[in-house]
Order: C-alpha cells, then structure tokens, then sequence
C-alpha cells in the first residue's frame, strides 16, 4: 500500500498547492483533513467559558496559555447532529487568516487520527453537487487506502459572516 | 564633503531670491544694503561648501556694486558660475546621497537603529534646550546638547544621510562656538535649536516612514534652516557677560516677534544683544539638570514583553492550582510546604519584575509639554513657566501612550485659557510669567496627575450662562461648584469667545473625559476664580491589572470591577418590590434601585432563582445605581484583563476575559452595557 502511495506522488504535479502534510480528524462518520503548517496545538477538551449572546457553534472561549481565544464546534458549525463529548474528543487549535491579521481558534473534533502526507496525485477536486451546494471551503477530496479524506481550506471556514470579527492574535 | 547638494540647492535659491529682490532696488536706493550684507554671507557660504570660484565673485561683487544695475549683472555673473560649478560637482560625485535621492541604500536593521537611537538623543536635545532656556549659563546643557547632535550627525555621515547631517553638523558648529565662549546663548539660539531638532525629526519620520513601505519622499528643504543657524553664528560674540545681578530684562521686546523674521531673513541680522538679557531677575532657580543615569539598559521588543507577562501570569496560575490541589493539603512532609511555600513567594517576585517592567517614567510626557506650552505662550504672546513634579513617577506603557493626547489638551487649555496677558497678570496682582505646574505621585495603588494654572480660574456664571444657552442645564437648577465645573466635559462646551487655532472648539474636554474614562481613570476639577485651575487625573498604575470581585451564577464566574461596587449584601424578603409584576426593586438606605438579574440577562441556569437565597452587588456605573443579583460571592482577585477581541465586543454588558485561579476563563462584566439594557427592557 505505501508503495502505491509513493508512486502516486511521484507522479504528482508538483503545482499542485493542494499536496502536503495534513492532520486527518473525525466529526461523524467523516473524515477531514487540515493542512498541518496551520496546526498549532491539539488539546483535550477543557472548561469552556460560555459566551452569551453567540451563534450556536461559537462554544465560548478558553484559556491558551494566557490567551483567550474563541472556540467552535465544528459539528453545529457543519450542520451535524450534537454528540456526547468522549475521551476522544478533542480541540484543535489552528491559525487562520482574519480580516485584521492572524488569529487562533479553537476547533472541537470528535477525535484526530493521523498525520498524512498527500500527493497531488491523491487529490481530487470537489464533486459538483449541483446548483445550492456550495462548498468554498472544500479544497479537494483525498483517496487515502480506500478511503475519502475530505481537505478543509481552514481559513475559508472560519471566514463565515460572524467569524470575521474573531480576536487577532495580536490582541 | 564638497559640494554637497544641499549646499548648491541653497545656494542656487539664496540666488535666486537675490536677484528677485534686486528688482526693487532702484525704487529705494536705500535697500541695496541689506543685499550686499546678504551677498557677504553667500559668499561665506559657497566657501563653505567648497564654491571657491563662486564665493570669490559674491564677494567681489558685494564690495563693487553700488546700484542696482551693477548688482543685477553681477548677480547674473554670479548664477552662471553656480550652474557651472553644479555641473561640475554632478560629474565629480555621480554618486548620489542615497538618503536624500529619496530612495535607501542602506540596510534598514541599521537604519532602524539609527531612528531609535536619534529619538532618543532628539527628546534629550529637545528636554536640554528648553533647561538651556531658563538658564543659559547651563554648561552642562549646551555640552549634552552637543553631544546629542555630534552623535546624530556621525550616525547620519556613516548612513550617508545628507540632509540630517548637514543640519546636525550645523547645529554642532554653533554649539562649538558656545562652547567656546565665542557666542553666548540667545532665545533666538535656543529656538534655532529646538528648530534643528524639529527638522530632525520630521526626517527621521520620512525615513521611518519609507522603511516602512511608504513612497519615497526627498528629504524636507533645509537651507533656510542652515541660513538661520548661520545667522546665529554670525551673532555678535559676548562682550561682556553681565554679572547674574545685572540679569534684569532689559527690553520689552517680545522674542517670539523676532522668531518668524530670522527664517525668512537672509540678511545676516545681528540680533539685539538685549535678548541675551531675557532672563528676569525673578525668574525661578533653574531646573535642576538631570543626568541619565548610567544604568544599563537592554531595548526590548514589546511584544516579547507582552508574551513574556502572559506567561508569567500562567506561571502563578499553575503555581496557584498546585498549591489547592486538594490532594495536597493531606501531605506533612514539611520540606515539600517550605519548597511550596518558596515557590509561591519566587513566582509572585517574578510576575512583579514582569509588570515592572512594562512601567515607564512618566518624565518623557511632561516634558513634551514643556516644549508645548513654550511655544503656545509665545504664539500668543503670553509668559508661563512649566514646573514639574515626580517626574520619575512609573506608570504602565499603554497608559502613558494613551494620555498624551488627553494632556495635551489640558496643558493648551490651561496656556490659552487659563493663563492671562501679561498686562492682565500684573493688574491682577500676579506676576507677569504664569505657571503651570505639573505633578505626578501615586496614592492608594492609583497613579495622579496634577494640571495646574495660576489664571484665571473658571467663573462658574459664564460656564452656567453658556450650559443655560446650550440647554444643558435647566433654569433655576442648583448645582455645587464641583457639579458646575464639571460642565465643561460636556460635549459642544467651550466658553472661550473667540475660537484659536489653539482650543475653543469645544470638542475637547468631553474627549478628554472620554478618553480618560476609558482608561478607568477618573478626572476632577478645583478652581478658584482669579486663582487658577487645577485638574486631577487619577488613573490606574496599569491598564492590564484590575482588581476584580469574582462572582458566581451557576456554573459560570464573572468578574466585576471593584471600583464601581458599592455594597454586597443579602436581601431581606421585605426590601424587595416589583412593579407590573415584573420589574423588580429593592430599597436600600432609604433609596430604590432596580434590580438586575445577571442568569436572566446572559441565560445561565441560576442555583436559585430566589433573591434572599442569592447575593446583591450593589454596582455604580455612569453615574447610576443599580442592584446585579447573583448566585454567590467567589472573592477579590487581582486579574489580567484580557482582550476578547471583536465578535464578543458586540455582546452588550462584556467588557473583557480573564483567566481565573483556575486556569478557566472568567467573563469580565461591562456594568454600562447590562444596564444599559435595562432601559429597553
């Protein structure tokens, strides 16, 4: 198997931006990937002070190290069902790109597996789900052993309407 | 450093200005004087900047012209020459200045260096001039001064800044000849000074401003600048230092109307010795000199000091929770208590080094205004000296970035209102200099700011006409001198009848508040009609550390900020009254106040939704009174305010986060916005 894999990477265009190291996380019965370079942190799940007034996926906020930074939940932030927090459960802490600069927050996946490195070669674009599936934050789908990786553009997420006002980092 | 550009540029301009000027000469036969001297001059000029050719015919032709047909030609005579030898200087250095082409040959590391290392050297300069100023015997004064630009000017020579150079050099040559004792120190040299450190800095900005990013810009002309200073060595020498009993002002004359005149002029004015004089024989002792002391000190990037706070404040979080480990309280060992208890004390030395270290003299923001108020009173004619008091006083960097603006505009206000003519002064039986005193002390964990005057005063019958006429106040509403006074924060206020470029606007003093308030800082007004004003600025010694009461609602904390908690205590069954049912009220000494329910506003699950079962804080805010009830009281913890950033800013009745004992988040209340919603309820 990783034979094939590394066959497929030679074959990879090197242009292809989309290839690269990636964490692989669970939400459901799906599989995400997120590109690593943007991972700071992979924390368990801790006391979340819980903000009022905030759409439902905006959890709250935790303490990172001294700083405070928002926390969502990628499920409602999906559209999935709520589920139990398990032991699995986790809270990414990724960097993305916000209107005033970088900013961190806090993801909550239901658990992360692996770190994959993924050629171009394992990428495929996003099927057309037709008219009003829009997907902009989809960079691509992963064939990995059989199976879909689904890549995040994390800061494409996190660029919805009422994210956009996220604290920078500097702040 | 021949022919140096800016040296032909001026030349070519003081030409150019000449011959424009030699138009009118035949109208006044008289006028052809001044020109001469000026071509005198020009003439030593173009030696100095290695002219030779040049030089020789200016001054051939200053002692042969003698109307205005023969100065014409001859000055005509005298720009070819300069085109000449501006070509010739072209070819010889090909080479450009790389600074002053607006573009930046050198590495910006060193040009960054250079900026902070200039500033620095600039506020001493400035802080020095004006030291020189009230006592122009002040050797050391004139040798810092030196020192200042000497460093400037090598640092520019070696970063091939032309323009900066050049007018440090200048400036150093003259302070050379004080030093010297071939000049003795003028007002008018003080501001030539003061003006050179003014150019200076504009430069450095456009420097800053370019690594940056920003356009290229050419460097800001500075001839007339080196013709002023030229001028002022050109002054005569001291002939006789009049002995200190002597020192009595000789003439009337106001300075500051001399000021505007040696930019323009290009004749080498003598300035009137009597200037020398200015020093009034009830002029106070001079400010003592203060030396930078020796110590040595490391520039930090701020933003590793902010992380370097943060983590600090994690440390004795950490070191907290370990130390209530619940686990822990069972352990005797008593050499595991010492280390504890050593621990404890080294991590609170730590975190009191670390804040220390953000705390800044507040030196620097006085002496700012030392400068400005100078050059206010001489703009208007008026005379005051500034006095300033702890000027050591620490306080934190933000804060200190944060009230320059706000003091500013008291210090103009207390010059152009506060402070009266001269002639005024005098009838009134003060003397003519006023004063504005400046004090900084710290009391009771909070850091004060005195703004005094010895004016006039506010007159609490003009500032309640002028509210009556705004509206701001009813008729036949009484109210305390402090409530009067208080007026003038209001927006749209402002009693002086004529609007100066100065202040009169009326948008000041409610920024001012504002501003103030924002830095939780609170500002009081005592003034005596006649006698002066005085303005107290009471601020907090740090902007980052509060001291919060953690209270609990459900599993939640929150965090209010003490200073606007009046009472806590536990409602009796019958202080509690509801209007429509639904309204609650509770009467406290004698006064009703509404109640707000905090698991209501913010939609926590409460312990109890009883009132005598909870606790009631009695909160201040803007001025109003108001009951916030929660589930318990957890305690008083000194807290990092922490930004929440944006998205929660639009969240009404928060004001920040903090991390708790625990490590957890607490919320920081913002008592305006909770009660501001009560209103729409």
């Amino acid at each position: 198997m990783t034979k094939s894999v590394s066959t497929l990477e030679m074959t990879a265009t090197r242009s292809d931006e989309r290839a690269g190291k990636y964490l692989v996380f669970e939400l459901g019965r799906e599989e995400f990937g997120i590109r690593v370079l943007q991972v700071r942190e992979i924390m368990g799940l801790q006391d979340i002070t819980v903000v009022p007034q905030m759409p439902a996926h905006i959890k709250g906020v935790i303490n990172l190290r001294g700083k405070v930074i928002p926390v969502i939940c990628l499920r409602s932030k999906f559209g999935l069902e709520a589920a139990e927090y398990s032991s699995r459960t986790c809270i990414i802490v990724v960097q993305v790109r916000g209107e005033a600069g970088l900013l961190l927050v806090g993801v909550i996946v239901d658990g992360v597996s692996e770190v994959l490195n993924i050629g171009a070669g394992d990428i495929e674009d996003t099927p057309d789900f037709g008219v009003g599936a829009s997907t902009p934050y989809l960079l691509g789908m992963a064939k990995i052993k059989g199976k879909v990786k689904i890549l995040l553009d994390i800061d494409r997420v996190m660029a919805t309407e009422e994210l956009k006002r996220l604290p920078s980092i500097a702040a | 450093m021949s022919h140096s550009e800016g040296a032909l540029a001026s030349l070519h301009e003081t030409l150019d200005d000449l011959a424009g000027r030699a138009m009118l000469v035949d109208d006044e036969p008289a006028a052809i004087a001044p020109l001469l001297a000026a071509l005198s001059q020009l003439a030593s000029h173009a030696d100095v900047a290695g002219c030779t050719a040049l030089s020789e015919t200016a001054l051939e032709l200053s002692q042969d012209a003698s109307d205005g047909d023969s100065l014409r030609q001859g000055l005509l005579q005298l720009q070819k020459v300069l085109e000449s030898e501006s070509k010739k200087a072209a070819e010889a250095a090909p080479v450009e200045d790389a600074a002053s082409s607006g573009s930046l040959g050198s590495d910006p590391d060193l040009l960054n260096d250079f900026i902070v290392e200039a500033r620095d050297h600039l506020a001493n300069i400035e802080a020095q001039a004006l030291t020189l100023e009230q006592d122009p015997g002040n050797k050391e004064a004139v040798h810092s001064i030196f020192r200042g630009y000497h460093t400037i000017k090598g640092l520019a020579g070696f970063l091939e800044l032309g323009a900066i150079q050049t007018v440090a050099h200048e400036v150093e040559t003259l302070l050379d000849m004080v030093r010297n004792g071939q000049l003795s120190v003028t007002p008018a040299m003080v501001d030539g000074i003061l003006a050179g450190a003014d150019y200076l800095k504009t430069e450095t900005n456009r420097i800053e401003s370019m690594l940056a990013g920003g356009a290229p810009k050419r460097p800001a002309a500075n001839d007339a600048l080196v013709k002023r200073v030229h001028a002022l060595m050109a002054s005569k020498p001291v002939e006789s230092t009049a002995p200190a009993a002597e020192l009595i002002p000789v003439k009337a004359t106001p300075v500051e109307a001399k000021t505007p005149e040696i930019v323009s002029a290009v004749e080498p004015e003598v300035l009137p010795a009597a200037a020398v004089h200015e020093v009034s024989a009830n002029e106070p002792p001079a400010r003592e000199v203060k030396k930078a002391p020796e110590s040595r000190i490391v520039k930090v990037d701020t933003a590793k000091l902010d992380f370097l706070v943060d983590m600090v404040g994690e440390l004795v979080i950490a070191q907290s929770m370990i130390r209530h480990n619940g686990d822990l309280s069972s352990v005797t060992n008593a050499s595991l208590q010492r280390n504890l208890a050593q621990l404890s004390r080294i991590t609170g030395e730590v975190q009191k080094t670390a804040m220390s270290m953000r705390m800044v003299p507040i030196g620097q923001l006085f002496q700012k205004s030392v400068r400005l108020v100078r050059d206010l009173t001489r703009k208007s004619g008026k005379r005051a000296d500034v006095e300033i008091f702890g000027e050591d006083t620490e306080l934190d960097r933000t804060i200190v970035e944060d009230l320059s603006d706000p003091l500013v505009h008291m210090i103009r206000n207390s010059a152009d209102h506060g402070i009266e003519m001269p002639e005024d002064r005098v009838k009134a039986g003060k003397p003519a200099a006023g004063r504005i005193t400046l004090k900084a002390y710290h009391q009771a964990g909070h850091i004060v700011i005195e703004i005094s005057d010895d004016g006039r005063g506010l007159v609490r019958e003009k500032i309640l006409k002028k509210a009556k006429e705004r509206g701001l106040v009813q008729d036949g509403a009484h109210l305390s001198d402090k409530e009067v006074f208080n007026l003038i924060f209001e927006p749209g206020f402002s009693t002086a009848e004529k609007i100066t470029d100065i202040s009169g606007r009326g948008v000041g003093m409610d920024v001012v508040r504002r501003q103030i308030q924002k830095m939780r800082g609170r500002i009081d007004i005592e003034s005596q009609a006649g006698k002066g004003t005085t303005f107290f600025l009471k601020l907090p010694l740090t902007l980052a550390v509060i001291d919060g009461l953690v209270v609990g609602v459900g599993a939640e904390r929150y965090i209010l900020p003490i200073f606007a908690v009046r009472e806590i205590f536990r409602p009796q069954p019958d202080a509690v009254f509801t209007v429509e049912n639904r309204n609650e009220m509770l009467l406290t000494r004698g006064k009703l106040l509404p109640i707000v329910r905090l698991h209501e506003r913010f939609a926590v699950e409460p312990r109890s939704r009883e009132i005598t079962e909870g606790v009631v804080v009695v909160a201040e805010s803007a001025g109003k009174r108001f009951c916030l009830f929660v589930d318990e009281l957890i305690g008083k913890q000194e807290i990092v305010i922490k930004s929440l950033g944006e998205t929660f800013k639009s969240v009404p009745g928060l004001a920040g986060g903090a991390i708790l004992g625990d490590g957890r988040v607490g919320l920081i209340l913002e008592l305006e916005g909770i009660l501001g919603d009560i209103a729409h309820v």
